[in-house]
């Protein structure tokens, strides 16, 4: 949103465009909210982001980026017992960290109004799994609510506080990619006063106690909410009945699946059916169910996913008796995005009406398209020095990533930007799960494949995420592994959060509270631990060498920050600085008599600073550095066997321009001191 | 209801997130109007395939507007479904070509970033003249630039290609929105002054 002062200063009547994340803040903000949470997680992350860099101008408003989902919703949970209002958000697979209070949730209530964001992620373009946070609610009983746009998001987030203290439960606000980054117009509506927000824990052992007896007695308390609450949405505006027409045909969907279904009847011409839109999916109401299926024999589900509602529904047509069709998932894929392209193919072949010419050409001219493209995937950033450490491990494992052979260790992955080391070229993991997966899992290959040397991986982040135990328990049982940190000292991937790593802050200040990781580690009883700079790479690789011939719990840290965050921060420190012009200080370059085209830098670095380029006379590829590109972090330098890069340093300053011309012919400025 | 629906594809790092932004913010002029448009964007790293969607909505009258039938939009633009397909990257053009029809407008940037498929020498990139060739076979209405060069040459960085390609876009095509509202959004915004200068070279291919 470009004007922030709107998410904040809004009122009745403004409308900007926005978000859908920066929709539910803005929801959360309109309701009071006085408390807010997440461990960062695409694609939630700007969910906490909005409120989080307005904190200082909304009066008596926390925020808090949590070390992990647990402690996020438990912290949610203290403020909203403090009369609070709080919102915690998360991605899909939080839920499943944050699963154990989200099961008391129910047991206990709530005391003010309590709202968890979910943002899931089918399709998976960030996650390792896609799992549908829905079904969590047939035991936690979670009341979830779907909102199909923007405005949707942001009213529904504000009308869900509401609920939540009148049923006394935490209430689930899914939100998936598609509508977390759609962006669209928002009315707003007006803020609430926020000087009155102040906590006060009231005692209330009646419902926060749940242990034995006590806990039985919850657990039928909240069944009766539930059942009240079922009463509510009977007639409540959420869910509503588009058409009561004499059509025998009725569609069911909810969320952003409606918007694809709406917009589908609409691109097929097709108005006559009735429609259900679900904007609370559990709990559903019998009666609700029924009054649509009246006049119905034929009754199509569109969701995503392995079909959370159609399982309701079927559950209530059995129950009901209804003698109508059911249909759902025999027309919708249950793996993978749903796309509107998925739902105008499925709603066609259930109508047998054909598809439109246009779609349908374009459907099988991508199919032949597609077939025959170079595959594409993303990679480190330029001057990452993840690369660098995939780089070292490769080689002190003496495995390059272009030779078949199988490798006599495993390299344990983990979740964070270094999880793009599993991809080529690198390919450099052996499995990926969840958070922490990597040290917990390999700790039992080590024990029982003696013939393999196992490495395993974690970020700052991640580690301190939950880390921190499984470390403690490989010490504990005297493992031999050799775990390697990638201390980047931010939550980089989700928008560069901190970390307790963080040293300092993206304005040059230090941080109050940094930590010292090599003494943390240190202390949970790791004898060999060293803290290096993977950007020396060939330094980096020797020491993972002779750690991997030591036995017992290693330690390696590959200490250095997040390139993103150096270069933001010394461009803003030089803005600051009066009269600075920005100029070429020192560049990498590939001379083209001594390259050898090996491809060192080119296949096993693969900077995509180093580009292919062909020479205007005859033809010939060469590898070039792009000094537009480069943030010249020298590994290239040090690793090329050739000499045939060097460094390039100016002594002058001259405003000498980047222009293609000028850098194919090499520069023209004064070149003093050159390193080969 | 009348709609405009653009499809900007390309890598991450090169702007198309920050494309798509600018061009819905532009949205707000007309009570009859609305917008909607999700983007696919990985974490921060570069070089993944990204695609956004701008889909533009004008309204016949408040009836329309309030009517649940019409008034609620998809955040993707179905096969077939784009006006204008803008691609930040040749190849990936190819990717984003399922959005056409055989009125649609292509703009793309013809400098090539190489995968890493063919960095490793198990595919070979296509050659600009197939592209357009499978192009041709949707649509003829195709126009290629080198934005880096004209970036790197008028700014002295590649970060503007983005906002030339914008105002390429509106050269080429009967986008419905007015291009003063665009320079409004980028003088808002940070970076205006080149901003402005990149969406007029654009808007003079
Ligand atoms: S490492 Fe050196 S010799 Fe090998 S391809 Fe790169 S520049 Fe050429
Ligand atoms: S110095 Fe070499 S490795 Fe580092 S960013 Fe530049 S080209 Fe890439």
């Amino acid at each position: 949103m470009g004007k922030s002062n709107l998410f904040i200063n809004g009122t009745k009547g403004d409308k900007a465009i926005v978000l859908g994340n920066e929709a539910i803040a803005r929801g959360a903000l309109e309701a009071g909210i006085g408390y807010a949470s997440m461990y960062p997680g695409t694609p939630a992350s700007e969910i906490i982001i909005a409120l989080d860099k307005n904190k200082k101008n909304v009066e008596n408003l926390y925020t808090e980026f949590s070390l992990n989902e647990h402690i996020s919703l438990h912290g949610a949970i203290g403020a909203s017992w403090s009369g609070i209002r709080s919102l915690c958000a998360m991605k899909n697979v939080g839920l499943n960290v944050a699963s154990e209070p989200a099961q008391f949730l129910s047991y206990t209530g709530v005391k003010a109004g309590l709202v968890l964001a979910i943002g899931s992620d089918p399709g998976a373009p960030s996650s390792s799994n896609e799992q549908d946070d829905r079904w969590y609610s047939l035991h936690t009983y979670m009341p979830i609510l779907e909102p199909s746009n923007i405005q949707e998001a942001k009213d529904f987030t504000k009308d869900a506080f509401e609920i939540s203290e009148e049923f006394s439960f935490g209430i689930v606000l899914m939100a998936p990619s598609r509508l977390c980054h759609n962006a669209g117009a928002l009315y707003f509506g007006n803020l609430r006063d926020r000087a009155d927000i102040k906590g006060d824990f009231k005692k209330d052992p009646e419902n926060y106690l749940n242990l034995f007896n006590m806990a039985v007695r919850n657990h039928t308390k909240y069944l009766e909410r539930s059942e009240l609450l079922k009463k509510y949405l009977i007639e409540s505006n959420f869910n509503q009945i588009i058409n009561k027409s004499s059509s025998r045909i009725g569609f069911i969907s909810s969320g952003v699946i409606y918007a694809h279904l709406m917009e589908t009847l609409d691109i097929l011409g097709v108005y006559d059916h009735k429609i259900l839109k679900l904007g609370f999916t559990f709990p559903l109401p019998n009666e609700l169910i029924d009054r649509f299926f009246e006049g119905l024999d034929k009754v199509v589900i569109v969701e995503e996913a392995e079909g959370f509602l159609e399982f309701q529904i079927k559950k209530i047509a059995y129950e009901l008796g209804f003698k109508g069709e059911i249909h759902g998932k025999d027309f919708f894929k249950q793996t993978g995005e749903l796309t509107i392209d998925d739902v105008i193919i499925g709603i066609s072949k259930f109508l047998e009406k054909p598809l439109p010419a246009y779609f349908d050409f374009a459907v099988k001219k991508d199919k032949e398209l597609q077939n025959n493209l170079p595959q594409r995937s993303g990679t480190f950033c330029i001057g990452c020095s993840h690369r660098a450490t995939f780089y070292s491990i490769l080689k002190a494992v003496g495995f390059s990533n272009t030779e078949e052979k199988e490798r006599d260790v495993v390299i344990a992955g983990d979740i964070g930007c270094y999880t793009l080391g599993l991809l080529p070229p690198y390919n450099a993991m052996d499995f990926l799960t969840c958070m922490n997966a990597g040290l917990g899992i390999g700790q039992a290959i080590s024990i029982f494949d003696k013939k393999k040397k196992v490495i395993a991986l974690a970020g700052d982040s991640t580690f301190y995420h939950s880390g921190i135990p499984v470390l403690l328990n490989a010490v504990q049982n005297n493992v031999n592994i050799l775990y390697i940190i990638l201390d980047n000292s931010w939550t980089a991937m989700t928008g560069h959060q901190k970390t307790p790593s963080t040293q300092k802050d993206i304005d040059g200040k230090p941080s109050p509270n940094a930590l010292n990781l090599k003494d943390l580690v240190k202390s949970l009883g790791v004898s060999y631990v060293k803290s290096l700079d993977p950007n020396s790479v060939k330094r980096f690789a020797s020491q993972i060498k002779s750690a991997l011939k030591e036995p017992g719990v290693k330690v390696l840290i590959a200490k250095r920050e997040c390139v993103l965050q150096e270069i933001r921060r010394n461009k803003i420190l030089k803005k600051n600085e009066a009269g600075f012009s920005e100029s070429g200080e020192s560049l990498y370059e590939i001379q083209k008599s001594r390259c050898v085209k090996c491809n060192e830098c080119f296949v096993e670095l693969a900077c995509p600073a180093i580009i292919l380029k062909k020479d205007a006379e005859d033809e010939a590829d060469f590898y070039y550095i792009d000094p537009a590109s480069c943030v010249k972090c020298g590994v290239c330098y040090e690793i090329c066997p050739n000499s045939a890069i060097r460094k390039v340093e100016f002594d002058l300053k001259p405003a000498f321009k980047l222009s293609r011309k000028n850098a194919d012919k090499g520069f023209n400025a004064v070149q003093v001191n050159v390193n080969v | 209801m009348k709609k405009f629906n653009i499809a900007i594809v390309g890598l991450g790092g090169q702007g198309i997130i920050t494309m798509g932004t600018v061009m819905k913010d532009a949205a707000l002029s007309s009570e009859l109007q609305d917008v909607s448009g999700s983007e696919r964007r990985g974490g921060a790293q570069r070089e993944g395939y990204v695609e956004t969607f701008v889909k533009y909505i004008f309204y016949e009258n408040e009836s329309e507007m309030s009517s649940p039938r019409k008034n609620m939009h998809s955040p993707m633009i179905e096969s077939g479904g784009a006006d204008a397909l803008i691609s930040l990257e040749p190849l990936e053009t190819l990717r984003g070509a399922r959005y056409l029809n055989k009125n649609s407008i292509v703009i793309f940037n013809q400098t090539p970033y190489i995968p890493i498929s063919v960095r490793m020498g198990q595919t070979s990139y296509p050659e600009i003249s197939f592209i357009v060739s499978e192009l041709r076979k949707i649509t003829e209405n195709i126009f290629f630039y080198d934005f880096d060069a004209i970036s790197i040459e008028n700014f002295n960085s590649l970060t503007q290609k983005n906002i030339i390609a914008l105002g390429a876009l509106f050269a080429k095509t009967d986008i419905p929105i007015d291009i003063t509202a665009i320079e409004n959004i980028l003088m808002e915004g940070k970076g205006a002054e080149n901003n402005l200068k990149a969406f007029n070279l654009g808007l003079k291919l």
